[in-house]
C-alpha cells in the first residue's frame, strides 16, 4: 500500500483534466493505497454544498480522504459549514507534512 | 534532536500571473515552519521571480501612490522566506534555469538566489527527501 497526497487546484468546470484527475484518485483508493486529496485555489469549488459536478460528489463517495483549503475557501465565500459532506477544511501544512512523511505528493 | 529533512520544490508559473505563485509561497513558508531545509528550482516564468529589477507602482485609477498601493513584489516573498529560514537555521536556496533566464532577460537576482540547470534540479531531488513539482496550469 502507498500513501498518496494529491494537491488539487484543478476543477471540472474550466478544466476537464479534473474530471481524469478525480477518476484516477479513485482508482487509487480502490486499489487499496491511502489517499488524501487537499483541495486548493479553483479546486474548492466542487466542494461547496449545492454545486451539480457529478465527477467530484463520486469522488466525494469513494475512498479518498478530502481536505480543502481554508485561505482558498475563504478568497471564495465558502463557509466550512457549506462543504459537501465528508469534506474537511485543513490547513496547507498538510501537503508539507505529507512530503515529510515520505508520501508521494502530486499536485494536480 | 531529529535531523531536519530537506524538500525540493520544482515551480514554472511567474510572478503576477497566477494564483500557483501564492500557493507555492505559502507551501516554503509551510515548510519552513515545520522545520525543513528547502531547495527551489525555478524554470521557464518562474525564474522571474527573484528578479532583482521588480519594483512597485502606484495605481492611478484608484488614486493611490506608490505606498498606499504596496504592491506585493515576489522578489521580497523570497528574501523573507531566505530570513525566516536563517532565523531557524535552516537553509534556503534558490537556482533559476539559467537558459529561461536569459529568454526572459531576468538575469539579475537578488542575493541567494543563484543560476543553473536541470542537472541541478536532479541534484535537488536526489539529494532530498522528498521533492513536489508545480506545473503549470
Amino acid at each position: 500500500m502507498e500513501h498518496f497526497f494529491f494537491i488539487q487546484s484543478r476543477e471540472p468546470l474550466t478544466d476537464n483534466r479534473a474530471t481524469a484527475d478525480y477518476e484516477l484518485i479513485n482508482n487509487l483508493a480502490a486499489a487499496g493505497n491511502q489517499v488524501t486529496v487537499m483541495l486548493v485555489q479553483n479546486g474548492v469549488i466542487p466542494a461547496r454544498r449545492g454545486s451539480i459536478i457529478k465527477s467530484f460528489d463520486k469522488l466525494c463517495d469513494g475512498k479518498a480522504w478530502i481536505l480543502a483549503d481554508p485561505f482558498s475557501l475563504a478568497q471564495r465565500q465558502i463557509a466550512s459549514d457549506e462543504l459537501k459532506a465528508g469534506i474537511e477544511s485543513s490547513a496547507l501544512d498538510r501537503a508539507v507534512k505529507a512530503m515529510l512523511a515520505g508520501h508521494k505528493v502530486i499536485w494536480h | 534532536m531529529q535531523q531536519e529533512k530537506t524538500l525540493t520544490f520544482a515551480f514554472m508559473d511567474p510572478p503576477f500571473e497566477s494564483e500557483q505563485t501564492v500557493t507555492f509561497f505559502r507551501l516554503l513558508d509551510e515548510a519552513i515552519n515545520l522545520h525543513a531545509h528547502v531547495r527551489v528550482f525555478a524554470y521557464e516564468g518562474a525564474a522571474a521571480l527573484s528578479f532583482s529589477l521588480q519594483s512597485q507602482h502606484g495605481n492611478a485609477v484608484h488614486g493611490r501612490n506608490t505606498e498606499e498601493e504596496a504592491h506585493p513584489l515576489t522578489k521580497d516573498w523570497i528574501q523573507a522566506l531566505q530570513n525566516k529560514a536563517a532565523r531557524n537555521n535552516l537553509s534556503f536556496e534558490w537556482i533559476n534555469c539559467g537558459l529561461c533566464v536569459d529568454e526572459r532577460g531576468v538575469n539579475e537576482a537578488i542575493p541567494g538566489c543563484g543560476r543553473g540547470g536541470p542537472a541541478d534540479l536532479w541534484r535537488y531531488a536526489a539529494e532530498s527527501f522528498n521533492t513536489l513539482t508545480i506545473g503549470t496550469q
